[in-house]
C-alpha cells in the first residue's frame, strides 16, 4: 500500500538546480531518511513526493502509479513540518480531525473515536479541548503527528520535525515516532540535517549533497562503508588522510609487529600500502572500496574510535592539543604532520601519544 | 494542475485588476485631473500657475522675495515672513514638537508602570485615529472658547480670562491631542521591546543607570520617536478641519487655502496649490515609509520590568501624577467640555440644543441641514464606503503578502492615499467625476453622494490593508500545505484555514473604515454642496457658523456613533494590526 519511487527527478528553481537527478526506491513500511547539509535538496525531495513541488523532469510513483499532476490532497500523504503548522484557530481535536473531513475514519470507528485513538497514540489523551498555543513545542509536534496520521496516509512525510526541540526531548520524541511508525507500518520519509539522528532512527537512509544522492544504505552500511568522501566526512566523525598508493601487493608483515593482527593480514597478499606525508599505512582490501593501483591519489578514512593507543599496526606519534571529556569516553584533538587528527578513548592522555589502527578498520576512497 | 490552482492563478490577478481599476477611477484619475489642471491651460502645457504661486510672497513670504533679492534672507533673519506655505510647515513643526513633548511621558508611563486599566489606556491611544476632526475642533472651542469651560473656571476663580480661539497655540494643542497618543503608542511599543538583558549587560560593564538608559534604551527608542514625529508632521501639515475651525482664514494653511479657493471657484489656484502640497506630502510619506520599513519589529525575550504606579511616594510617581493631570485636561477636557456644552445654556442645564436638532428636522427649509438626514447620510455613506474599502483593502493585503516582482509597487499604490489630503481627493473627484468626464462623445457624471462614498473608501482602505496584512503574513505556507496534505482542496484551505485567521483583521478594518467614513470631513465638505450629501461632520460645521450649542449637540451624536465603532474595533481586532 505504500512503496514509492523517484526516477531521475530534477527540479530547477529559475537558474538554480535544487535536485539534479534523484532516484530512490522506498519500500512499503520502511522508515527512510533523507539526510544532508542545508541546501542539499532533501526538503525539495520531500516536497516533490508530497506534490507541493512538481518536478522539472523525472517521475514520482506511488505503488508504481505515476503521480505527475496529482495534487497533494489526492496523494494520501501525511506531512509534519518543523514548525508544526497547527491551525491556531482550531482546538487540538479540530486539528486532528481536520483530515477526516476528506477521508473516512477506519471502518467501525467514528471520527471522535479515531481522534481519541490518535491522542492516545501520541500520549496526549486529554489535550483534545485545548488550543494549540497552550501546548509546549514537543506536545505541538506530537499533535501535528497525530493530525497527519489520522486519515491513515499511505506515506508519512516528516520535514525536520524535531529540529526546534531541545536535545533530550528530541531523543525521546524520536523514539516515540519510531515506535509509532513500527506499530502502524506506515511508509515514512524523514528529512533531517542531523546525521546522528538519521543513523539512530532509519531503516535505510540516503545521504544527499548538492541536489544528488551520494549513497543509499542501512545506517551500518553508510557508517562503515561510506561510498564517497562526502559521506565519509558527513556521517559520523572521520579522519580523512590524503595520500598515495605506494604498494598494492605487499605483505602486511613487512612493516608491522609480529602478532595476531599481522597474521591475518599476512595471509592476504593483496593488502594496499598508502603513504601519507612519508608515513606508510596498510589497509586490507575488504575495506579499500575498489581497485587501487600504485600511484593513485587516495583518501584514507579512519574513524576516531578506530584510532587507539593499543592498536598493533599503523602506529604513529601525535601531539595532543585539546581534550574533551565526554563522560563514558573522551575526545582528543591531536596534531600530526600539520593536520588535526581526532581519536576517542576513555583513558587520559596528554603530550605525545602513539596511536594506530587495525588495517581492517580503515577505508580507502 | 487542478481546478483550485487554476482558479487561484486566474482569480487573484483578475480581482487585482478589478481593484486597480476601481482605484484608478476613485483615486488616481481624480488626483491626476488635479495635476493636469494645474499645468494645462486651454489645452497647452504651462507652468504659469505653479510659477505664480512659487514666486508669490503671499504663499512663500520672504523666501519668494529671496529669489529676486537674496539679501532678504539675512536682513530679516530670524523674523521671516513665512507666507502660507511657510506657516503651514511652521505650525506642523510646532505641532510635532508639542506632540513629542506630550507623548513621551505617556510612553514612559505605559511602558514602565503597571496600574489598573493600563491596557484600556493603551487601547485608547488608538482612539484619536477615529475621532472626527471637526468634533474635536468643537470640543476645543467648547473648552478654550471665549465662553468655554476654561474661561468659566477662570472667571469663577476671579482670574483674567484668556482668548485662545483663532490662535496658533490652540491649533498646535489640537494637533497634539491627535498625535501625542500616536507618539506615546509607538514609543511605548519600542520601549517594551527593549531586552532587559541589554541594560543589565551595560550595567555589568560599569554603566550607571542613567548611562545605561542613554546608551542602550535611547538608541532603541529614537527610531520609533522619529517615525511617530514624521507621521505627526505629515498629519499636521495636511490637517484641515482643526485649522479651519480653530484658526479660520487668518491662520490658513495650504489645505485650508485649497478649500477656500474651491469655495471661491478659483480652481486654478486650488489645483496649483494642491499639486505643490502633493509633491511635498508625497516626499514626506515616501521618507516615512522607507524609514518605517527599516525598523525591525520584535518582542523582547525579557522586557524591562514594570513598576507599580501605586506605591510609596517617589519623585517619578509624583511626576507621573502631574502628567496624568495634564493629559486628562488635554485629552478628556475637550470631549467632556463638548458634552457639557451640549447640555448647558445661559440658565444652566438644558436640553434645548437637542430640542433644536429635533425641531430643525421638522421645520428645515430645503437649503438647511436636517439633523436626522445627516445621520442617515453618514450611515449610508459609511456602509457604502466599507462595501468598497473592505474588499479593496483585503485584496491588496493578499497581493502584497505574495512574493512577486512589482510587489513594492502595489504596496506603494496601496498606501498612496496616505499622502494625498482629503481636500485634494475631494477636489479631484469634484473636477473629475462630479463635473463629468468626456468619453466617446458622452459626458459621464457621477452624483455627489457617489463621489463622497468613493472618497471615503479611498481614505479608509489603507487601514483595512494595514489591519489584515499582519494576520495574513502570519499564516505560513506549512499550515496551508498541511491542510492540502490532509485532503483539503485549495478552496477548502481558503475557507477553513485562511479566512478564519484573517477574520479579526477584516472585522477591525471594517469597523475602522466605518468610523473613518462617519467622521470624514475634508473631502465631504467639498463634495457635499447644497442640499444633498451632507453628513454629520458637515452638519456640525454648518451649525457652527451660527451657534455653538446645536453644533455640540450634533457633535455628541457623532461621538456616540464613533464610540460604538471604536468599541467594535477594539473587541474584534485582537491580534490584528491595531492590537496594542
Amino acid at each position: 500500500m505504500g512503496s514509492l519511487s523517484l526516477a531521475a527527478v530534477r527540479k530547477a528553481f529559475g537558474d538554480t538546480t535544487a535536485l539534479d537527478g534523484v532516484s530512490l526506491d522506498i519500500e512499503d513500511g520502511e522508515f527512510f531518511t533523507l539526510v544532508g547539509p542545508s541546501g542539499c535538496g532533501k526538503t525539495t525531495t520531500l516536497r516533490t513526493i508530497a506534490g507541493l513541488e512538481s518536478p522539472t523532469d523525472g517521475t514520482v510513483r506511488f505503488d508504481g502509479a505515476d503521480m505527475t499532476g496529482v495534487p497533494t490532497e489526492e496523494r494520501n500523504v501525511g506531512i509534519v513540518f518543523q514548525n508544526y503548522a497547527l491551525f491556531p484557530h482550531m482546538t487540538v481535536r479540530e486539528n486532528v480531525s481536520y483530515g477526516l473531513k476528506f477521508a473516512d475514519p477506519p471502518a467501525g470507528t467514528t471520527v471522535r473515536e479515531r481522534v481519541d485513538e490518535l491522542l492516545e497514540l501520541v500520549d496526549l489523551p486529554d489535550a483534545g479541548d485545548r488550543d494549540p498555543d497552550e501546548l509546549s513545542g514537543g506536545q505541538q509536534q506530537r499533535i501535528a503527528l497525530a493530525r497527519a496520521l489520522a486519515p491513515q496516509p499511505d506515506v508519512l512525510l516528516l520535514d525536520e520535525p524535531m529540529s526546534a526541540l531541545d536535545a533530550r526531548l528530541r531523543e525521546r520524541l524520536r523514539r516515540q515516532v519510531k515506535e509509532i511508525q513500527q506499530d502502524l507500518g506506515v511508509t515514512t520519509v524523514y528529512v533531517t540535517h542531523d546525521q546522528a539522528e538519521a543513523l539512530a532512527i532509519s531503516d535505510r537512509l540516503a545521504v544527499m549533497n548538492d541536489g544528488r544522492v551520494e549513497q543509499v544504505g542501512t545506517p551500518r552500511e553508510v557508517y562503515r562503508q561510506p561510498a564517497t568522501e562526502f559521506v565519509a566526512g558527513f556521517v559520523g566523525e572521520n579522519n580523512l588522510l590524503r595520500g598515495t598508493v605506494t604498494d598494492a601487493s605487499a605483505h602486511l608483515g613487512a612493516g608491522g609487529d609480529e602478532d595476531g593482527e599481522d597474521e591475518r593480514a599476512t595471509m592476504d597478499p593483496d593488502a594496499v600500502i598508502v603513504t601519507v606525508d612519508g608515513t606508510t599505512f596498510t589497509v586490507t582490501p575488504a575495506t579499500s572500496g575498489g581497485d587501487h593501483g600504485v600511484g593513485d591519489d587516495v583518501t584514507l578514512c579512519v574513524r576516531p574510535e578506530a584510532l587507539t593507543v593499543d592498536a598493533a599496526a599503523n602506529r604513529f606519534d601525535v601531539e595532543v592539543t585539546t581534550a574533551e571529556f565526554l563522560g563514558e569516553t573522551a575526545r582528543y584533538y591531536a596534531e600530526w604532520c600539520e593536520r588535526t587528527v581526532v581519536f576517542r578513548t576513555p583513558a587520559d592522555h596528554e603530550g605525545t601519544v602513539t596511536v594506530g589502527f587495525d588495517p581492517a578498520d580503515a577505508r580507502l576512497l | 494542475m487542478d481546478g483550485g490552482r487554476i482558479a487561484e492563478r486566474v482569480g487573484v490577478p483578475l480581482a487585482a485588476v478589478v481593484t486597480l481599476s476601481l482605484l484608478v477611477v476613485m483615486f488616481f484619475y481624480p488626483v491626476g485631473i488635479v495635476l493636469v489642471e494645474a499645468v494645462v491651460r486651454d489645452g497647452a502645457f504651462t507652468t504659469g500657475i505653479l510659477g505664480e504661486i512659487l514666486g508669490s510672497e503671499f504663499y512663500f513670504g520672504d523666501f519668494a522675495r529671496a529669489t529676486r533679492d537674496p539679501s532678504v534672507l539675512w536682513e530679516s533673519f530670524p523674523d521671516y515672513e513665512l507666507g502660507l506655505f511657510g506657516f503651514t510647515v511652521y505650525q506642523a513643526l510646532l505641532s510635532t514638537i508639542a506632540s513629542v513633548l506630550l507623548g513621551l511621558p505617556g510612553a514612559y508611563v505605559l511602558a514602565r508602570f503597571d496600574f489598573p486599566g493600563r491596557r484600556t489606556v493603551r487601547s485608547l491611544t488608538a482612539l484619536p485615529f477615529v475621532l472626527p476632526s471637526i468634533m474635536v475642533a468643537i470640543g476645543f472651542i467648547a473648552t478654550f472658547g471665549k465662553n468655554g469651560v476654561l474661561n468659566t473656571v477662570l472667571r469663577a476663580l476671579g482670574l483674567p480670562t484668556v482668548e485662545l480661539l483663532f490662535t496658533l497655540q490652540i491649533i498646535v494643542l489640537a494637533h497634539a491631542f491627535y498625535d501625542a497618543p500616536l507618539i506615546a503608542r509607538v514609543t511605548a511599543a519600542a520601549w517594551e521591546s527593549v531586552d532587559a538583558r541589554r541594560t543589565e549587560t551595560a550595567r555589568s560593564l560599569g554603566a550607571s543607570p542613567v548611562r545605561a538608559f542613554v546608551d542602550v534604551i535611547v538608541p532603541q527608542l529614537l527610531p520609533a520617536i522619529l517615525t511617530g514625529a514624521l507621521l505627526t508632521f505629515i498629519f499636521s501639515f495636511m490637517s484641515f478641519a482643526i485649522v479651519l475651525a480653530l484658526g479660520g482664514l487668518e491662520l490658513a494653511t495650504v489645505e485650508v487655502w485649497v478649500y477656500h479657493s474651491v469655495r471661491q471657484l478659483d480652481y486654478a489656484t486650488a489645483t496649483g496649490l494642491a499639486v505643490l502640497e502633493i509633491v511635498f506630502s508625497l516626499a514626506l510619506t515616501y521618507a516615512y515609509l522607507r524609514y518605517e520599513a527599516q525598523q525591525r519589529a520584535g518582542g523582547a525575550a525579557r522586557p524591562l520590568p514594570r513598576k507599580d504606579l501605586f506605591g510609596p511616594i517617589s519623585l517619578d510617581r509624583v511626576a507621573v501624577f502631574g502628567y496624568a493631570v495634564v493629559a486628562t485636561l488635554v485629552f478628556v477636557g475637550p470631549i467632556a467640555s463638548m458634552i457639557a456644552a451640549s447640555l448647558t445654556g445661559p440658565s444652566g442645564f438644558t436640553l434645548e440644543h437637542y430640542a433644536f436638532l429635533v425641531d430643525r428636522q421638522a421645520t428645515a427649509y430645503e437649503f438647511q441641514v436636517k439633523p436626522l438626514t445627516a445621520v442617515q447620510n453618514s450611515i449610508v455613506f459609511g456602509v457604502g464606503s466599507l462595501l468598497l474599502a473592505v474588499p479593496i483593502g483585503v485584496l491588496l493585503s493578499v497581493v502584497s503578502t505574495r512574493g512577486f516582482r512589482g510587489r513594492k509597487v502595489v504596496d506603494a499604490l496601496a498606501m498612496a492615499p496616505f499622502a494625498v489630503s482629503g481636500v485634494v481627493v475631494g477636489l479631484g473627484l469634484l473636477r473629475g467625476l462630479v463635473f463629468g468626464i468626456e468619453l466617446f462623445g458622452y459626458r459621464l457624471t457621477v452624483a455627489g453622494p457617489v463621489a463622497i462614498v468613493a472618497a471615503h473608501a479611498v481614505g479608509s482602505y489603507p487601514f483595512v490593508t494595514r489591519s489584515v496584512t499582519p494576520l495574513l503574513a502570519r499564516i505560513d505556507d506549512a499550515m496551508l500545505e498541511s491542510a492540502r496534505a490532509l485532503g483539503a482542496s485549495r478552496l477548502r484551505v481558503l475557507l477553513d484555514i485562511e479566512l478564519p485567521q484573517i477574520t479579526p483583521g477584516v472585522l477591525a478594518g471594517t469597523a475602522f473604515a466605518f468610523a473613518l467614513s462617519i467622521g470624514e470631513f475634508d473631502s465631504t465638505v467639498i463634495l457635499a454642496t447644497g442640499g444633498s450629501g451632507y453628513t454629520m461632520p458637515v452638519a456640525i460645521e454648518r451649525f457652527l457658523g451660527r451657534r455653538l450649542g446645536p453644533a455640540t449637540a450634533m457633535g455628541c451624536v457623532l461621538l456616540v456613533v464613533t464610540s460604538v465603532s471604536f468599541v467594535l474595533i477594539d473587541r474584534l481586532g485582537e491580534g490584528s494590526g491595531f492590537d496594542g
